[in-house]
């Protein structure tokens, strides 16, 4: 329970108070009726006495009467009918709201922190309303007329008549039994005479006489003069009087008509909405359903029936307050307008003169009396009374059955009945807070009560007999609560008696929430809730929740659960605003704590009753509750619990007059910012963009020669939450920008969003301006959406997310103006996914969603580390440049597929897209090896690339096979100058400018991979703009290309030294060699076509063999030459070919002193054609390659060779590696069909050495048939070698020969001796077969054959054999 | 029916109910009657604490239902809701219904990949809750 203003003692004396009434005259009301009041209206402010009183008990003891009360009412005033009273009583709470900024009172139960209005103004407002109008009832008398105020006009003819007259009335009211109503205390009323005299108009000595005249006939302590209304009403309005009325009357209507009016229309729109919640809501209507409440009905049961006595009186009794209602609502408050101060204390002496005089006296005496009659008979009768009751125990037959008639659950007395006299002494006493004596008495009264079965008599007693325990000062004894409960028992079940119940059970309550019995207070509240009234069940159901939350412990979730149960019963007794209170107070209970299905149905029903309070803002932020949580409610509830939200939504804005957008956050967002050119879906790839900006660094780096300028920043198409974004980015005038929005569905069911577009802030600037950049005037598309000239914003009509589905929304802006742009919000129509045929418009209401992005969380120094910040991030704030040229590129036939090696020609087109020319097009690559748009010297005219589709990618010339063919190449033809390999080139432009929406088409070679498998190929474009501004120095373009390489030949070049001695020689055909010592050398190239019929492959056909070298050149093929020859240079797959060529060194005087810049290409071409490889794009892959360092190409194919020979000749061997561009054409059928075309195609020669021992040994080529002569050439000194010459057949395994005859020898030969040794071979099959297999094996003659060393050498010696 | 789990802090760890239509009025309940279970924990006192009888019994009994109460040594509270009319139910059935919920309860609490205080989904626990259901009602 609550606090409350008053204290317990003040509540329940205030709650019993003597009842005076008041029978005035016509004179004398209108006396008063100047100042807009009824008599007892007049009286009633000064009512509260503030002096004590004294009286003495029958035992003659004092008895101080303090703070007395005394109420005054007409005695016409009856209290209201069942009907009217639940009205008045609705009216009083309703009226009756929590003030705006009240005192939060926070309470911290456990984990729950909550902020409760301390106190219940409401309720006490009820109680007291209610108190007021209790019907006087049978069986007590404490609200019964002890006294009768006669009021006379002293201006009236002859006021003792007058007061005859109306004690006359009195006494016919009372006695004549024509009305049940008022009921009376004591048959002889007192009378209180009071002549009224009106100062302003009357005749003051003429009032006194009548006075004095009175008070010989009544005596001076029964009437009084009472003069008032000393000014005339209108003269002083403007003086300020102070307003006591103002308190007490009529507060419930007047105070505030408009809140009135307001809670009936809500009455009205609440029936409605019952309705239409009836229908959308299941779950809500269940909880109607079982909840066995229904609407009030009226209860007759147990009231006084005096409906029936319609009499004039009844007319009489309705007037007053009709006037007085109807003065109250014309005029605001002129109350009290014609009295002074004086006439207010005059007022107040008269109530003190009457209390202290007349009432008190007239109590004290009564008392006596009572007692009296009580002590006489308790002797005698009492005894004697009960023996006949014993003995005739029917003694009161009349009267039970007159009872029985009346009232099943008990007796009813006559009014003189002493059992009565008993409890109207104790009723006496209890009003003058002669409490002791009170609770004897009602204790007497209840025993006799109950021993007669008069089960509404001793409830009274009962209760009273608690109440006056109670009160007893220094509580002789404890507070009996179990009287209350009976009495609260009875009267419900026994005398079905509501009301008194009802009183029963405040008093009771509120004694024991003085007691601080809450747990008790708690439960006879909630057993007191019923289906009859829901304002009381609500409000006795709110006392209760206060009295869990008060307890020791406090029982929190039973607060809340008791709150809400109240605000459904405020609810259905029409009381919204007490109703949305409750729901509130027990949302702070239920919030966050996971009771997900509780916590939606308060969320729900407080956006409804806030809804009908016209509270859109709050009814949407329930629903929006509703919605945004992870919602456990099922795909129907969310539809309506949307379609609620949007209703409410739409209704709120229509109704505020700014139209302001509401951020929705309903959804989750990411944000991601791209420019023209770059792929979205492309994830951010941490690994690829340090490797763009390697590439970027470069290419800059050779703009700036070499140098990167300080104030280089990679260029960032793509931002996002991985990228630096603590720059602004920039975008380009006339460049889209383009937002991606990721968008959440967390609800079961389809969202659908329309007319989606971007907000933003836009600041004009004009940065060619060189004094300083000018700010124009910022702009925002926030309100008006037609300001497509300075920066289109695309809006997409449609857009609609799934049940719990993440959705990407891509957002353009193009910016037409140049200055700073920023983004800052998302705009849209949100309406629920289906379409409402019906209602011809969709339901949706415009939402905006702010975009802020956080920053990457710091944690550089210590206060970011030990504290949370995140850092800037400047995504959506793009400065848009001035224009920029814009590049374009397009590759045409660009294959995805290419063999290991292969050559294929593509064509590349540079567009310029934008208005303004663009220069210095560059482009930087990972693998520089991998294309080569040709070079400067090749003279290639530009055919169009569709012409050029069929063509070969070389240069051609038709020449007979086997004629060798050198040019000589510098390298700086290439673009190549130094050893590095060259990762950036510049593309040649006409006049070094491709003007705006020009088009540059040029050739591009591109060559396969030399290693299988999947290659990712970077390309970066560098370009800038002809003029330099500061903002953008440069713009960049990327692209990456995938390259499928798949297997083709495998080539495998071995080079050696020619054994063919200087003077040795025989029958050989060299001619050229004769000049120079080792001046040829014999290269193998063992070709293998590792194709597993990948790419539609079959075969190879080998149509060329070139070189490229300083120093070397390729001379002669020394492959049999014929017919079979081409069978010979096609491989099928997995097929191994060997092909033998014989080097020659070149004339040196060819090329003079330039020769060694040179390179030396040589073709040896097999098939009809040459391919000239010095030119594009043979040489420049070549040198695309990086040219070989100085000491390996020394070490092979320069003339140190034999110096590095000899040098390595301490190791065991040294290979050494040249790699050599040569090409080879193939031939492949696709399918059954013949169709040959030719690829083109590249493969690299290998030169492989190995090097011989201290011993020199060299094999002599012979190809004259099948002799083959070994020489065994050694140099060392006088000392007897033997050496064996062993068949190799143990050893190798030969393909297709063996040596024939003697397989082993054993020689000694001497110093400087020359031994010639035949061998003899047999061949079966026509080929190249190796004949330098036979190992050699010496030792010095001296020692043992141990130490034998192997003089094998590796030295090949080819021997071809033509088939016959 | 219903029976829910919550844990030490009252947060809602597993709650299902039969039959599913006045779930909301089974939700206030069972969170109402959380008041009583710790007042009765409370009411124990610290020194029995060790040898506190798990069981708490009838918490109590509204007009359509009788409200049963369970607190583990962790606090976590076990509340089952049945109806009035079911008289089949003595106080020792209801005690081996919590007995077996706390078993079945700590199976789950034993799953690795459980965090407690996440709501139970144990398909499991689920059967054994199922078939105390059918039992009760």
């Amino acid at each position: 329970m609550a606090q409350c203003v008053q204290s317990v003692q003040e509540f329940i004396q205030d709650s019993f108070v003597p009842m005076v009434a008041v029978l005035c005259s016509e004179d004398a009301e209108r006396v008063t009726r100047k100042n807009s009041l009824s008599f007892p209206e007049l009286l009633r402010p000064f009512c509260r006495l503030t002096s004590e009183g004294h009286l003495r008990d029958p035992n003659n003891q004092v008895v101080v009467v303090k703070g007395l009360r005394i109420s005054v009412t007409g005695i016409n005033t009856r209290p209201p009918q069942t009907p009217e009273m639940h009205r008045l009583l609705s009216q009083a709470v309703s009226v009756c709201q929590p003030p705006e900024g009240s005192p939060a009172n926070v309470i911290t139960a456990g984990d729950y922190d909550l902020n409760i209005s301390a106190t219940t103004p409401w309720f006490e407002t009820y109680r007291e309303n209610f108190l007021q109008s209790m019907p006087a009832s049978e069986h007590e008398f404490l609200n019964h007329y002890l006294a009768c105020m006669l009021v006379v006009s002293s201006c009236e003819a002859v006021p003792t008549e007058q007061f005859l007259k109306l004690s006359q009335e009195q006494h016919r009211i009372q006695h004549s039994g024509e009305y049940t109503h008022p009921k009376w205390f004591i048959p002889n009323t007192l009378k209180y005479y009071v002549l009224l005299h009106d100062i302003s108009e009357g005749d003051e000595q003429r009032a006194d006489s009548v006075y004095e005249d009175m008070k010989q006939r009544y005596g001076t302590q029964g009437c009084y003069l009472l003069k008032i209304n000393s000014r005339s009403g209108s003269t002083g309005a403007d003086e300020q009087m102070p307003d006591p009325w103002s308190q007490y009357l009529h507060k419930t209507s007047i105070h505030n008509p408009e809140l009135y009016e307001e809670s009936a229309v809500s009455n009205a729109v609440e029936n409605n909405i019952g309705a239409e919640e009836d229908g959308l809501d299941p779950s809500i209507r269940d909880d109607n359903e079982t909840h066995p409440l229904q609407l009030d009905q009226p209860t007759d049961a147990g009231y006084p029936s005096n409906n029936a006595s319609q009499s004039v009186n009844n007319v009489d009794m309705t007037r007053p307050q009709k006037q007085a209602s109807v003065t109250s609502h014309t005029t605001p408050t002129p109350r009290g307008t014609c009295l002074t101060l004086n006439d207010h204390d005059h007022i107040r002496q008269f109530i003190q003169e009457f209390t202290f005089r007349g009432l008190l006296p007239h109590i004290e005496k009564n008392i006596r009396q009572l007692n009296d009659q009580l002590v006489s008979r308790k002797g005698l009768s009492r005894s004697l009374f009960s023996a006949t009751k014993k003995l005739f125990g029917g003694g009161k037959v009349p009267e039970k059955s007159i009872a029985e008639l009346k009232n099943t659950a008990g007796l009813l007395y006559p009014s003189e009945a002493p059992e009565l006299q008993i409890r109207k002494m104790a009723d006496l006493c209890f009003l003058v807070q002669h409490y002791e004596l009170a609770y004897n008495c009602y204790h007497t009264a209840k025993k006799d009560f109950l021993s007669d079965q008069a089960m509404l008599y001793a409830a009274g007693a009962l209760e009273m007999a608690a109440v006056a325990a109670f009160l007893q000062s220094g509580a002789p004894r404890p507070y009996p609560a179990h009287y209350m409960d009976t009495a609260i028992q009875t009267y419900r079940d026994v005398c079905k008696n509501m009301l008194l119940a009802e009183r029963c059970c405040l008093l009771s309550a509120e004694i024991l929430k003085s007691q601080t019995k809450y747990s008790d207070a708690a439960t006879l509240l909630i057993k007191m809730t019923s289906e009859d009234s829901d304002l009381r069940s609500a409000l006795l159901l709110e006392q209760a929740a206060h009295c869990f939350i008060n307890m020791r412990g406090p029982m929190v979730r039973k607060f809340a659960f008791h709150m809400i149960l109240a605000g459904h019963r405020f609810s259905k007794a029409g009381q919204k605003r007490h109703a949305l209170r409750c729901y509130c107070q027990a949302l702070q209970v239920y919030k966050g704590k996971g009771w997900a299905l509780a916590e939606d149905h308060i969320n729900f029903t407080i956006g409804r009753q806030s809804f009908t309070l016209r509270q859109p803002d709050n009814a949407v932020a329930a629903f929006r509750h509703i919605l945004i949580n992870d919602s456990k409610q099922s795909a129907v509830q969310q539809t309506a619990f949307l379609r609620e939200y949007l209703y409410v939504y739409k209704v709120r804005n229509t109704h505020s007059t700014s139209c302001i957008m509401e951020a929705l956050t309903l959804f989750s967002t990411g944000e991601k910012q791209a420019a023209t050119h770059v792929s979205l879906d492309q994830e951010f790839d941490r690994d690829l963009s340090p490797l763009w900006r390697e590439l970027e660094e470069r290419v800059v780096a050779v703009v700036n020669r070499g140098a990167v300028p300080i104030t280089f920043q990679p260029s960032q198409c793509c931002l996002n939450s991985q990228t630096d974004n603590l720059r602004y980015p920039l975008a380009v005038v006339e460049e889209p920008i383009i937002v991606e929005v990721v968008f959440r569905n967390p609800l079961k069911i389809p969202l659908a969003l329309s007319a989606l577009c971007l907000l933003w802030k836009f600041t004009p600037k004009d940065f060619s301006d060189p004094q300083g950049n000018t700010a124009g005037e910022t702009i925002t598309n926030e309100k008006t959406m037609a300001l497509n000239d300075i920066i289109d914003t695309q809006v997409i009509p449609e857009f609609t997310i799934s049940p719990e589905e993440t959705k990407v929304a891509r957002l353009k802006l193009l910016p037409h103006k140049t200055g700073e742009l920023h983004v800052l919000g998302v705009v849209y129509n949100l309406g629920t996914g289906e379409v409402d045929n019906s209602e011809g418009d969709l339901m949706c209401v415009r939402g905006q969603q702010n975009l802020e992005i956080q920053g990457p969380r710091l944690n550089m120094t210590k206060e970011e580390k030990t504290s949370v910040t995140y850092g800037p991030d400047h995504r959506l704030d793009p400065i848009i440049t001035p224009l920029m040229p814009l590049l374009e590129v397009f590759f045409i036939n660009f294959p995805t597929g290419l063999l290991c090696g292969e050559i294929r020609k593509a064509w590349v087109e540079f567009v310029n897209v934008s208005a303004v020319p663009l220069t210095g097009l560059r482009v930087a690559s990972t693998h520089p090896e991998f294309f080569t748009f040709g070079s400067a010297a090749s003279d290639l005219t530009p055919v169009t690339p569709t012409a050029a589709e069929h063509c070969s990618a070389y240069k051609t010339v038709a020449m007979p096979p086997s004629v060798e063919i050198v040019s000589l190449v510098s390298p700086a033809a290439f673009g190549v100058t130094s050893g590095d390999r060259p990762v950036v080139a510049e593309i040649p432009l006409s006049q070094g400018v491709l003007g705006p929406g020009e088009a540059l088409q040029i050739p591009l070679w591109l060559r396969g991979p030399d290693r299988e498998g999947v290659h990712e190929i970077n390309f970066l474009f560098y370009y800038e703009s002809t003029e330099k501004t500061a903002k953008l120095s440069h713009r960049v373009l990327r692209h990456t290309a995938f390259i499928c390489a798949s297997r083709s030949l495998s080539v495998r070049a071995t080079a050696s030294r020619s054994n063919t001695l200087h003077s040795r020689e025989r029958e050989t055909e060299e001619r050229q060699e004769g000049e120079e010592k080792n001046g040829s050398m014999l290269v193998f190239v063992d070709v293998e076509n590792i194709n597993t019929s990948e790419a539609g492959v079959r075969e190879f056909h080998i149509v060329q063999v070139s070189s490229s070298s300083r120093q070397w050149r390729l001379h002669k093929c020394i492959n049999p030459v014929g017919d079979k020859e081409n069978r010979r240079a096609i491989l099928a797959s997995r097929e191994r070919g060997k092909l033998c060529f014989k080097a020659t060194r070149c004339r040196t005087e060819e090329g003079g002193a330039s020769s060694s810049q040179k390179y030396t290409f040589a073709d040896l071409n097999l098939g009809n054609e040459q391919i000239v490889s010095s030119t594009t794009p043979c040489a420049d892959f070549f040198f695309r390659r990086g040219l070989p360092s100085e000491p390996r190409r020394g070490g092979v194919s320069t003339g140190g060779a034999s110096q590095i020979w000899r040098q390595s000749g301490t190791d065991d061997g040294v290979t050494n590696i040249v790699k050599k561009c040569s090409e080879v054409e193939k031939l492949y059928t696709v399918g059954t069909e013949s169709i040959q075309t030719p690829l083109n195609f590249s493969l690299f020669v290998i030169f492989k050495k190995n090097v011989l021992l201290n011993l020199q040994q060299s094999n002599t080529l012979d190809s004259v048939k099948i002799h083959f002569s070994e020489l065994i050439h050694h140099r060392l000194p006088s000392h007897t070698l033997v050496v064996y010459l062993c068949s190799p057949e143990s050893l190798e395994v030969h393909g297709s020969f063996s040596w024939l005859g003697q397989t082993q020898y054993k020689l000694q030969l001497q110093a400087q001796e020359v031994y010639r040794l035949s061998l003899k071979a047999c061949f079966f099959q026509a080929g190249v077969y190796n004949l330098g297999t036979p190992r050699v094996f010496a030792k010095l003659a001296q020692t043992s054959a141990m130490c034998e060393t192997s003089q094998q050498s590796a030295m090949p010696a080819l021997i071809i054999i033509n088939s016959v | 029916a219903e029976i829910c789990i919550t844990s030490m802090d009252n947060y809602p760890l597993y709650i299902r109910s039969i039959p599913t239509q006045g779930e909301l009025k089974f939700h206030y309940t069972v969170h109402t009657s959380l008041d009583v279970v710790e007042e009765k924990i409370s009411g124990v006192g610290k020194a029995l604490a060790d040898q506190r009888e798990l069981y708490l019994g009838l918490l109590y009994p509204t007009e359509d239902y009788k409200v049963y109460g369970y607190v583990t040594n962790s606090k976590v509270k076990f509340v089952i809701v049945v109806d009035s009319s079911n008289t089949s139910l003595r106080d020792n059935e209801i005690r081996s219904m919590f007995r077996k919920l706390h078993n079945s309860f700590t199976d789950v609490m034993c799953n690795p990949f459980y965090n407690p205080g996440d709501p139970i989904q144990s398909k499991a626990f689920d059967s054994i809750v199922s078939t105390m259901m059918v039992q009760a009602c």
